[in-house]
């Protein structure tokens, strides 16, 4: 069984639809790169499938359980979480904080909270060191870093990441794509929403593209030859 | 001495009201107007259950019960039906604002428009500390003011509710997108308001009597410490309400018996006109009331 | 887009150009149903005088902020506090002074009217709930006044002036009172239907709706907001002039509880209506009469009235009435009542024909071609301290050139756009446009220099037509619409520009081939539509500087092909364009020049062809 089945989805926020007609998966441990020009309805996808868009329809299904109907905070617990666009970090507070209220819904499992705590803490030892200090006085890649331990605190089904590289330097950029492997390889189910095709190739094992709100290719990474970058270069502008 | 002391005592008392303002805007950006009669709602029910014969004790808790369950049904009924209204973002000032009058008359209407006794709680011998003259109950209101700023300041920063609580005041969408129910969480927020609303009225009871029109002065004198304090601080309407009793005491005795009426607006003229700086950052929130959580914060869209 | 442009679509009546005759004979009938309404009351029993005159001043005041309220976006809770000037100055320079009533009136309107003007100035400085907050703090300040001076009466309150009889040969037509109070009623609402009718209320709109649209059309919006509220407080000054009349004036009866009745009456009625508000202030003065409870159970009711109005029936009675029109219109005309708008006008052919196949009117950029029609030097600006979003950036772009702006999220295009059209003011460096020194100007001068922009998200004002968005983008070429409001149906002149501006506009949005959507309103408008009515608003000034910010997005294949159909047609004529897009393609398909920034600084600047093959522009967009 699939981890994340998204069949015909339509959203948007207001009289037209962002979306149109959106078909995906994501197996069990794949790794899936959604990309696509500004404007194409990324993000949107990824809001839908967290509840964060009022107008959804279609079926998104995420190890059985059906997501459309339910609220954004009982889709996080457990079934998906979210890397925002701009990381959305809660400023004023914490590192740690910021990780712990991640792991919200395990709140009565102490245990299970502070190991999810020290699986962050491996995956990225910086934030270990800066725990203390409030997430604002970290740079743009800690922040970030952060942002995807907050995610992984919840243990969710399905990882989403929505342009994690956004204004990030190149040297950044790279260890933000090594923690995203090293995440693969534990066995965890991820969708990468790029503009960044080089990141999503050294993540992925399949990608999307989208264009105008709807999906246009799918491709195998490993079988996105040189011509076919070209192509995919092309659509992303 | 006897100025700061009594100053201090009243204050408390606007604190708590300013408190419960605060906390409920900072979690939903909402300014709950009827914060006043949520005081007074604690005042007439715990007055009402000890007149009947039941233990003081029992009134008192029957009142603070009483103000934090309208505080959530507030919420429920007159505020989140609201929120969703995109050209009319100020719909909750006039539904709260209702809200305040349908207490004040229904109050009035149950326990009669004048003012009924309120149970001694501490004998009222006058106690001499540092030359100044003050009563038990002026000092309980202080020491309990005192201590309920410090009891939510270290659950605020020390429990996980309260961390929960400052992340959804930051960014109530992403609260909810790791697992917090925004409703629930405001529910409480609004809740506690009417405790803390109620806890002072619980003070101050005992020197203004049980009366269904105190909610207007000590909403207004609360609103004003909390335009002092800052919007966005708990901690700071408390301050603004220790200020504002200090000076208002002081305007009583220096200027004249009617200075009180007056004073409080005088302060918050001059800190609206001299100081906009301290007020800028809570002008900058208010600007979005409540609607924070509609798109992706601008932040997140910078291009 | 031609599908859209080839759709036929009812025209509504507009604002601007309305069929004037049919109006004015409806406004005489009715003014003289007015006047036979008011002889009968002035006639009648001292009771229904009482009631009909209570109501009345509240319309006025009603009224008077539905003007800042439902036109302008400003929710005034100090409407108590500005009525209560007007009462007392009136009763106060009348006792003490002894002054009569006529001499008092301009004085008692002027004077709260100018403070008014202070408060407002005073309180605008931020927008929302801090002008709510600061209205209603005057209230209370007024209130505790009235009750704490020695010269107001205190508690108690004092006499009103008494209104002279009418003389006798006047006797049959009564209460001279009553006369005076539904004249000056009247007068409000002629000034209300004035500006609803005037250019300014689509301004006005927009400022509510979207206050940068109004300021890149050049209107000075924080002024017009203080001018709004200086005059709702004028006429909430004469409400109390005619208050004063009907009694005692005490402190009661301008307590912060009267302003929110005020705004609630605005509501009930329906905000930003003509009648809303006035069936809105006699439901909720008359209620106590009406209703045979005891007082707190009035109280009572009334409080959950208003909660109960707001939560279920936010647009007001008149907003009932009008989807129970909505609904029984199809209906009727089942049943055969065919009304005048129910048949379908025509779209106007040459939109459908040839969309922009004669461009668009232009004003020759000052230098001529080629010449630098906005240069910025060394620009740099930060949102906040120490952190810099544009970075000493400069940029030429040359007369008759489009110009591409391109570059990742967040790399400072927009902030760059934004200090370009003066809706930021660098922290150094200088900006000349088309010869003009424009660094630290407001966006409201940018018309003036023959610049004009659209936003990112669009920022129409739904509930107006396309065409009176766009007529909103004339503002700058009008002298005076703000002025001129009030007396608007007065001045020919005034009328026949209205009529103009809506023409231009109609022109306007045919050339951009959408001619055809010109009289629906934007909330019922594709998205595309809406896109290209942002470009017609920029565009009908006929600004020679175009600065679009991402004006693709959203748009299908085929209506992005039909605005660069559009662009080069304006360039062709002369104009210059700035584009911000993220749409490479288009970018390099279309643009004589482009600039690449990235992190705030230029990353490369020059003909699209050479930026196109530069290295780092692709490391940059592409991580190679």
């Amino acid at each position: 069984m699939k981890t994340l089945t998204v069949s015909s989805l339509s959203a948007g926020y207001g009289r037209f639809d962002v979306v149109r007609d959106v078909s995906l998966d994501i197996g069990q441990g794949e790794a899936v790169a959604l990309l696509g020009p500004n404007g194409a309805g990324k993000t949107t996808v990824v809001r839908s499938i967290m509840g964060m868009v009022r107008h959804r329809r279609g079926s998104v299904v995420v190890n059985g359980t059906e997501l459309i109907g339910m609220a954004t905070h009982q889709i996080a617990r457990g079934h998906a979480a979210l890397v925002p666009e701009g990381r959305r970090l809660f400023g004023n507070q914490s590192v740690e904080d910021n990780l712990i209220l991640g792991a919200l819904h395990l709140r009565r499992d102490k245990a299970r909270v502070a190991a999810l705590l020290d699986s962050v803490y491996e995956l990225f030892p910086v934030l270990r060191a800066y725990r203390a200090r409030p997430s604002t006085a970290l740079s743009g890649g800690e922040q970030q870093m952060v942002a995807i331990g907050r995610m992984m605190m919840s243990d969710p089904d399905v990882m989403l990441l929505d342009e994690p590289s956004l204004g990030l330097a190149p040297l950044v950029i790279e260890a933000i794509g090594k923690a995203l492997r090293q995440l693969r390889e534990q066995g965890r189910s991820l969708l990468l929403v790029e503009q960044r095709v080089d990141l999503a190739l050294s993540v992925c094992d399949r990608l999307y593209v989208m264009s105008g709100g709807r999906l246009v290719r799918e491709n195998r990474c490993q079988d996105v030859d040189p011509e076919g970058r070209a192509l995919i270069d092309a659509y992303l502008g | 001495m006897q100025i700061l002391l009594s100053g201090l005592a009243t204050g408390a008392i606007y604190g708590l009201v300013a408190m419960g303002f605060a906390v409920a805007f900072y979690v939903t950006s909402v300014i709950n107007f009827a914060q006043g009669q949520l005081l007074m709602a604690a005042i007439m029910v715990a007055a009402a259950v000890s007149q009947a014969g039941l233990p003081t004790g029992l009134g008192i808790v029957a009142g603070l019960a009483a103000a934090a369950v309208l505080g959530g049904l507030v919420y429920l009924l007159a505020v989140r039906p609201v929120l969703s209204f995109s050209r009319f973002s100020f719909a909750w000032l006039v539904s709260t604002l209702g809200v305040a009058t349908i207490l004040e008359a229904g109050a009035a209407l149950i326990w009669g428009p004048t003012s009924r006794g309120f149970p001694v709680m501490l004998n009222d011998q006058p106690v001499r500390i540092l030359g100044a003259v003050v009563s038990w109950q002026q000092i309980l209101a202080i020491i309990v003011g005192a201590a309920v700023l410090a009891a939510f300041e270290l659950y605020r920063r020390r429990t996980l509710f309260g961390k929960l609580g400052m992340a959804i005041a930051a960014d109530p969408e992403m609260a909810s997108a790791i697992g917090a129910n925004t409703r629930n969480v405001a529910i409480a927020a609004f809740a506690l308001a009417g405790l803390l609303a109620g806890i002072g009225g619980i003070l101050v009871g005992p020197i203004t009597y049980a009366n269904p029109y105190l909610g207007e002065t000590y909403g207004i004198n609360g609103f004003v410490a909390l335009m002092i304090g800052g919007v966005q601080r708990p901690a700071g309407a408390m301050a603004g309400g220790l200020v504002l009793g200090v000076l208002s005491q002081l305007a009583n005795t220096e200027i004249n018996s009617q200075a009180s009426d007056w004073f409080p607006f005088l302060i918050v003229v001059v800190v609206l006109l001299v100081t906009p700086t301290g007020l800028l950052d809570a002008a900058r929130w208010l600007r979005w009331p409540s609607r924070r959580a509609a798109a992706p914060s601008p932040a997140a869209r910078p291009s | 887009m031609t599908a859209l442009a080839s759709r036929v679509r009812r025209d509504r009546r507009d604002r601007l150009g309305g069929p004037a005759r049919g109006r004015q004979a409806a406004a005489v009938v009715i003014a003289v149903c007015y006047l036979l309404f008011t002889q009968l009351i002035a006639t009648g029993s001292l009771y229904s005088q009482s009631l009909v005159l209570t109501a009345a001043c509240f319309a006025i005041l009603a009224i008077s902020l539905d003007m800042v309220a439902g036109m302008t976006g400003l929710y005034s809770l100090g409407h108590a506090g500005l009525f209560a000037c007007g009462a007392y100055a009136t009763t106060l320079l009348n006792s003490h002074l002894g002054l009569g009533v006529f001499t008092v009136a301009p004085i008692a309107v002027a004077g709260t009217g100018l403070v008014g003007l202070v408060l407002g100035s005073l309180s605008l400085r931020v927008s929302g709930l801090y002008f709510a907050i600061t209205t209603f703090i005057f209230t209370l300040v007024v209130g505790v006044l009235a009750s704490d001076l020695s010269i107001t009466g205190g508690l108690q309150g004092i006499e009103g002036p008494l209104f002279p009889a009418f003389p006798a040969g006047l006797s049959g037509l009564g209460s001279s009172v009553t006369w005076c109070v539904m004249l000056a009623l009247l007068v409000t609402i002629f000034l209300a239907v004035a500006i609803r009718g005037s250019a300014l209320y689509p301004v006005l709109l927009a400022i509510r709706d979207a206050e940068p649209f109004a300021a890149a059309a050049g209107v000075r919006t924080a002024a017009v907001k203080i001018g709004m509220f200086g005059l709702s407080a004028a006429l909430a000054g004469l409400a109390g002039w005619c208050f004063s009349f009907l009694g005692i004036v005490s402190p009661g009866q301008f307590s912060w509880n009267v302003s929110v009745n005020i705004l609630v009456m605005v509501i009930l009625g329906g905000i930003n209506t003509t009648v809303g508000p006035i069936i809105g202030a006699a439901f909720v003065s008359m209620f106590p009469a009406y209703v045979n409870f005891s007082a707190l159970w009035q109280e009572l009711l009334f409080g959950a009235l208003f909660v109960l109005v707001i939560v279920f029936f936010p647009e007001g009675l008149t907003g009932l009435v009008v989807r129970l029109a909505r609904w029984l219109r199809p209906r009727l005309r089942l049943a055969g009542a065919t009304t005048a708008s129910a048949v379908p006008a025509a779209a106007p052919p040459e939109a459908a024909a040839a969309p922009a196949a004669d461009g668009i009117a232009l004003r020759a950029p000052a230098g001529g071609r080629k010449q630098p029609a906005v240069e910025c030097h060394n620009l740099t600006f930060g949102y906040t301290r120490g952190a810099v979003a544009v970075d000493n950036v400069s940029l030429v772009v040359r007369g008759g050139t489009i110009h591409g702006l391109i570059g990742p999220n967040g790399s400072g295009k927009s902030t760059l756009v934004s200090l370009i059209a003066g809706q930021r003011q660098p922290a150094a460096g200088s900006i000349r446009i088309n010869g003009t020194d424009a660094t630290s100007s407001g966006p409201w001068t940018r018309p003036r220099h023959g610049l004009a922009r659209t936003f990112q998200t669009a920022v129409l004002v739904k509930e107006l037509t396309a065409r009176a968005n766009v007529a909103i983008g004339l503002y700058s070429q009008v002298p005076r619409i703000a002025l001129r409001a009030p007396v608007w149906p007065l001045l020919p002149a005034a009328r026949r520009q209205g009529r103009d501006m809506a023409a231009r506009a109609g022109n306007a949005l045919a050339q951009v081939g959408m001619g055809s959507w010109a009289g629906t309103r934007v909330a019922e408008v594709p998205h595309g539509v809406e896109q290209l009515t942002q470009l017609a608003a920029a565009a009908v000034s006929g600004s020679g500087v175009l600065v679009l910010d991402e004006p693709l997005a959203g748009l299908s294949p085929g209506e992005v092909e039909h605005v660069a159909g559009i662009l080069r047609d304006f360039r062709a004529a002369g104009g210059t364009v700035i584009i911000i897009e993220h749409q490479v393609q288009f970018v390099f398909g279309i643009c004589d020049e482009v600039t690449v920034l990235s992190a705030g600084s230029v990353v490369a600047s020059g003909p699209a062809a050479e930026v196109r093959q530069d290295a780092r522009v692709r490391e940059v967009y592409l991580g190679q």
